[in-house]
């Protein structure tokens, strides 16, 4: 599966939002993180979680493929690409070598 | 939900668009998309003029005399563009407008002052309300020639009072484009009554017609030059567009199968009157529930629309929009909604949360939305 990725827009004209569809959901995705600020909360109807790093944040519900993921101001490019490559490992392999740091 | 079908989402965005529409609007949509076109504007007994017979229904909706003076467009940015850009403004005249303006309204102001038009915003009440004592202060500071404000703010629902706000807007000698995009179908609309010179409407929200339709009303003797040339399918020997309304205003080919769909929902409308005691009970459930459970809620008080602005503490709205459509179903509006400048006047700088009703939403779904809040707020959020 190659993951989807589309921009996604609020009100603000410097909205960096970017909704990705990944090769394993967002609870499996949280195993892959090393080092992130992770939350869980499973007192909603559908559990969700939000993974921060820096002003990076991605989050979503536990059991979906789909996260939300925004970047931040400074560097956003850069840390999409490097975001992305990683993605494409993850594709590759099921449960890639390397995690995210 | 009369007539309507039952879906898992709850939709609490109709201030958006509304959701769901009667099912005679996408049966009459798709029999017009089938049958034998119109014949633009050419008339003859033979003939069914869809915009024709949503021009009388829309009179009688509005309360004017005259269907003919109603151009129909794509929406009701369409028309509020077709009114300023129309309306003869000189460089130096002065257009007044409420701070609860859509952006539809804001961005052709912002291009007029380039054409040397002072345009003066009068900021609404931290409800979101013209006070009209504010308004007649500054139509006598400023002298404007042209008056804009809507009837209902998109944000927070507050009802203005268009008698009071176009009487003294007159008397100053002014002209007032009403915007009734919020309202039409929802709260009655008395357009001669008023003396409302121009009134932008759209029919996708309370109307319960397609996206794509809306328009302008123009009162007899008030003539604007087109935003948009074209063709007209008659009179194709004239160099100008015709003087004549409708087809003054109205270029190119007419979206006829999403009218056929408005000519529907009007038609359903009318015979299917909305309980306005239930839909008053089951808004001030939602509003009072918010208020409950310790959300910040802005309350205008006196006649409003279904439209609920609020936040909970310690979660931003983008976050709270996120969970209640991902996790519950809840489909709302997070953010400016398309009207900055309202932001700074009712005190909610960064954007609400904004839940807005429709004919069609039941007490049992109130009590999943709040329930919903309810685990947001006591969370914090994710």
């Amino acid at each position: 599966m190659i993951f989807q990725c589309k921009k996604t827009e609020n009100c603000f004209s410097g909205a960096r939002t970017y909704e990705y569809e990944l090769p394993v959901t967002g609870g499996e995705l949280l195993s892959f993180l090393e080092g992130w600020e992770l939350r869980e909360n499973h007192k909603f109807r559908r559990p969700v979680f939000s993974a921060k790093r820096g002003g990076l944040e991605i989050k979503g519900i536990l059991a979906s493929h789909i996260v939300k993921i925004n970047y931040t101001e400074e560097g956003w490019e850069k840390e999409k690409e490097e975001l992305e490559a990683w993605f494409r490992r993850l594709e590759a392999a099921e449960r890639p070598e390397d995690r995210l740091e | 939900m009369s007539g309507c079908e039952q879906h898992s989402y709850i939709y609490m965005n109709n201030a958006a668009t509304s959701w769901p529409k009667p099912p005679e609007v996408a049966e009459a949509m798709a029999e017009a998309v089938k049958a034998l076109p119109g014949a633009a504007n050419r008339g003859g007994l033979s003939d069914f003029d869809v915009f024709g017979e949503v021009r009388k229904e829309l009179a009688l909706l509005m309360g004017v005399p005259h269907p003919e003076q109603i151009a129909l467009g794509c929406n009701s940015t369409w028309g509020l563009n077709q009114a300023i850009f129309g309306y003869p403004l000189q460089a130096g005249d002065t257009v007044l407008y409420t701070g609860a303006e859509h952006n539809a309204v804001l961005r052709p102001l912002y291009r007029l002052e380039k054409r040397g038009i002072r345009t003066v915003e009068v900021p609404v009440n931290g409800a979101g309300r013209m006070e009209p004592a504010d308004w007649e202060r500054a139509v006598k500071e400023y002298r404007p020639r042209l008056c804009i404000f809507t009837h209902a703010s998109n944000v927070t629902g507050a009802v203005n009072d268009v008698m009071s706000l176009t009487s003294v807007s007159k008397e100053a000698g002014a002209d007032v484009l009403l915007d009734v995009s919020q309202t039409l179908g929802c709260v009655p609309v008395r357009l001669s009554e008023w003396g409302v010179d121009m009134a932008a409407f759209t029919g996708h929200k309370y109307l319960l017609g397609p996206q794509g339709t809306g328009g302008l009303y123009v009162r007899p003797g008030l003539s604007l030059s087109s935003h948009m040339v074209g063709g007209t399918g008659v009179k194709s020997d004239l160099r100008e567009m015709p003087e004549k309304m409708p087809l003054r205003l109205e270029a190119g080919t007419g979206n006829e199968p999403s009218y056929h769909g408005l000519l529907a929902a009007l038609i359903w409308n009318r015979e299917h009157p909305a309980d306005r005691k239930q839909g008053e009970a089951v808004f001030r459930k939602l509003t009072e529930g918010l208020s409950g459970l310790g959300c910040l809620v802005i309350l205008p008080g006196g006649e409003t629309t279904p439209v609920v602005s609020f936040s909970i503490p310690g979660v931003s709205a983008g976050e709270a929009a996120d969970i209640l459509t991902g996790s519950y179903d809840i489909i709302l509006r997070a953010g400016l909604h398309c009207a900055p400048d309202i932001m700074g006047d009712i005190g909610m700088a960064g954007g609400t949360l904004r839940l807005s009703l429709s004919r069609f939403t039941s007490e049992e779904e109130v009590d999943v939305v709040l329930s919903a809040i309810r685990d947001i707020k006591e969370s914090g959020g994710i």
